[in-house]
């Protein structure tokens, strides 16, 4: 699937993980930022890389401005950024989530 | 999904969908219910990304007990079918449907959950329905919404929109709202659903949440809405049954105990019968008592 | 709960609170050539319906950032809370690429939410965010090759492209083995971005070893040089200009090998010497600055942009034939209507 707009999703308030996606030819190149990089850095970015793939996306820069975010709200605003710039919102698909 | 006739409903904590700090501890506060709302707490652009998050906290954070529930957006609007479906496969315990005004919005949504548990193979009938009168015409048509569906658990009042609808605003006496409290507390009992009574949203006047909740308590409804985890302790505190309800409920039990091991069909205390409603009050007291800790696991009184 | 809103400054009683917080907060610059340009602003209130903190956007730039810092509540967590809004706000206006303009005290916390530092400067520095970035402008740029030792670079506005012009990029080429022209993104020009990027190619295109390129968002325009077509203090200027040589000098330079930057003179122009001195006191000695005096006709006459605008304004085709390339003047003529349309609407002859 290719990206079709630069979208964003989430904040950057505690507890939240702001993602944004942008199209990109490199492979899934993703730009974190977190306190806890050292420890679940790695972690992040494959939730990250996951929800992508289940999407189809193969190419795509990807920033994540992380604020302590559990996986599962990584998930969803994953979710949410990619639906975005995939312009599908409107249309979710459900096997994915 | 457990029974809805003895469940006690004295707390719905409402949780904007899109904050997940909120969503991750919503379940830490003690209240009865959690509402995830979609709906007037999120804002346009964020509809999706809200669904989302509320989907995917339900589907991987333990709340224990608490009951879960989900203001989805409206008919009117076009997150109202992504909203049912999400909420379907997330296996939510109940749907709240805002500004419901006929028994007719309550059918179509079911008809809709029903596809969606379908689809996504969920047992039918496992999610529950509930109701958010918010017009005039909502409080008028409050008997025939609350009897709308097997599935209907319960009906609240929202004032916000319902006085509004009214030309009027919120009073700190809340004689605005007596005919529709009245009403949707009718409606619930006819239907034998919960009653559930609005926010209250002034942190700044404990007083006046106490006086309305007090208020509240005395009519008969379950309980409150709530904005802020800080009122859960206070809508319990007003719940709490007194020693003489707790004494004389544990009598009414200890008679129908008696009676049962006597084998006798009738039973009686202090020379009257003991009839369903009576026992079923007693039921609730205890469980009332036992939420606020005032009796231990056996029953014994704990207070004072 | 702390509850973002929109505030809207249309409306006097709103604008008055938010002017009031702003001073309280060191801001009071309400010039309203700033002011009105602000698409959205948004505030921040506490429980109480204090306003409490206050963001606005001008376009892609953040701008009129103020939190209250006293109260019970971290700095960090309202600061977030604006620049979240913000961020959403431009996301759903469909601006993907944002910047920032603060003091250096700030601009820690713009990192940490995932601000890149451009340039910094001691009065200040400018931050951009989301995509494209810098990089990715950067990387769609051609590199010279193995052979091209000598690049030098010549930043222009070309509005239009005049014989000054074609002369200062001439002179760079015959001393060097590679040039980029850099034409700056600035679309309140009379003459639009495409236009004058056009002109340039097609009054260069016989220059075997000149590039021509878009400045994008990284060259003097609206949002590394808001007031440059303002009239504005030296103090300004001064900070703008900085910012802009700062941020050539650590991204342009390096990225296209840049070993010299050619300006032309401007007698006329304050704004201009200051920038020129600017660039000269950032890029030396890494980069060679060569100051090279304005070009003038046969008969004296100074050939400039301004000049070849003030004969558009005063409808003198004769005098704008001797300013500019026989390819500007044919693309002036073919447009004539369009542009004298332009300037009826209220372009007005100053600026740039």
């Amino acid at each position: 699937m290719e990206i079709k707009r630069i979208a964003t999703a989430g904040t950057l308030e505690s507890s939240d993980i702001q993602i944004t996606i942008a199209p990109g030819n490199n492979g899934l190149q993703i730009e974190l930022q977190s306190d806890v990089i050292k420890q679940f850095g790695a972690q992040i970015k494959q939730t990250i890389i996951d929800v992508l793939t289940n999407y189809g996306v193969q190419n795509a820069q990807i920033k994540a401005v992380d604020k302590g975010a559990l996986d599962l709200v990584i998930k969803a605003r994953a979710i949410a950024a990619v639906q975005r710039a995939l312009e599908i919102s409107e249309e979710p698909r459900w096997e994915v989530l | 999904m457990s029974d809805s006739a003895t469940r006690l409903r004295r707390t719905m904590m409402f949780v904007p969908g899109n904050n997940p700090a909120m969503i991750k501890d919503a379940g830490i506060y003690g209240a009865d219910s959690v509402m995830f709302d979609l709906e007037d707490g999120v804002s346009l652009a964020e509809k999706d990304a809200a669904r989302y998050l509320v989907y995917e906290a339900l589907t991987n954070i333990d709340y224990g007990d608490t009951e879960l529930v989900v203001r989805i957006n409206g008919a009117d609007t076009p997150f109202y079918d992504n909203d049912i479906k999400a909420m379907v496969k997330a296996g939510v315990d109940v749907i709240r449907l805002p500004k419901v005004e006929s028994a007719e919005m309550i059918q179509d949504l079911e008809v809709k959950v029903a596809a969606a548990e379908k689809e996504f193979d969920k047992p039918a009938g496992s999610i529950n329905l509930m109701a958010a009168i918010e017009s005039a015409q909502g409080v008028l048509s409050a008997a025939e919404i609350a009897k709308a569906s097997k599935r209907m658990i319960g009906i609240a009042l929202s004032a916000e929109d319902y006085t509004t609808d009214m030309k009027t605003h919120r009073y700190s006496d809340g004689a605005e709202l007596f005919f529709a409290r009245n009403m949707i507390l009718h409606a619930a009992r006819a239907a034998k659903i919960a009653a559930f009574d609005t926010v209250f949203t002034n942190m700044d006047d404990p007083e006046g949440f106490y006086r309305e909740t007090k208020l509240i308590h005395q009519l008969g409804f379950d309980g409150k809405s709530l904005v802020n985890p800080r009122q859960v302790e206070m809508v319990n505190k007003v719940y709490e049954p007194t020693k003489k309800e707790i004494l004389n409920a544990q009598n009414v039990i200890a008679a129908i105990a008696q009676a049962q091991k006597k084998g006798s069909g009738v039973i009686s205390m202090d020379g009257q019968m003991v009839d369903r409603p009576v026992a079923l009050r007693a039921q609730r007291v205890m469980m009332l008592a036992k939420a606020a800790h005032l009796v231990d696991e056996e029953g014994n009184y704990l207070g004072e | 709960m702390e509850v973002i809103k929109d505030l809207y400054l249309l409306n006097s009683a709103v604008k008055k609170q938010w002017e009031s917080f702003l001073q309280q907060h060191g801001i009071d610059n309400f010039n309203n050539a700033e002011t009105k340009y602000l698409n959205q602003t948004v505030g921040l209130f506490d429980e109480h319906d204090q306003l409490v903190g206050t963001g606005s956007i001008a376009q892609n730039v953040m701008k009129y950032v103020a939190i209250e810092v006293h109260g019970e509540i971290h700095a960090g967590v309202r600061f977030n809370k604006i620049i979240s809004a913000l961020i959403q706000r431009l996301d759903q206006a469909q601006i993907s690429h944002y910047f920032v303009f603060t003091k250096i005290k700030y601009v820690s916390s713009f990192k940490h939410i995932g601000f890149h530092c451009l340039a910094q400067v001691p009065q200040g520095a400018l931050l951009e965010s989301g995509f494209p970035t810098i990089k990715n402008y950067l990387a769609q740029l051609s590199q010279p090759n193995s052979e091209q030792q000598q690049v030098a670079a010549i930043v222009i506005n070309a509005n239009p492209f005049t014989k000054g012009h074609r002369y200062l990029i001439e002179k760079a080429a015959q001393e060097n083995d590679l040039v980029y022209v850099i034409v700056v993104q600035q679309n309140a020009s009379l003459f639009t971005t495409p236009q004058r990027l056009y002109l340039v190619r097609l009054g260069v295109q016989d220059l075997m070893n000149v590039k021509v390129i878009d400045g994008g968002e990284y060259t003097v325009s609206f949002a590394t040089f808001p007031a440059y077509f303002l009239t504005s203090s030296d103090a300004v200027i001064d900070y703008q200009t900085r910012l802009d040589a700062q941020l050539f000098k650590n991204w342009f330079v390096p990225a296209l090998q840049i070993k010299r930057r050619y300006l032309g003179t401007e007698p006329t122009s304050h704004t201009t010497r200051l920038y020129n001195d600017n660039l000269q006191a950032i890029l030396q000695p890494e980069v060679e600055v060569l100051v090279v005096p304005r070009y003038q006709l046969a008969d004296g006459q100074i050939v400039s942009a301004f000049q070849v605008r003030h004969y558009l304004v005063t409808q003198n085709l004769e005098q704008i034939a001797r300013l500019v390339p026989a390819t500007t003047f044919d693309f002036i003529k073919a447009h004539w209507a369009i542009l004298q349309q332009r300037i009826q609407k209220g372009w007005h002859g100053n600026g740039n």
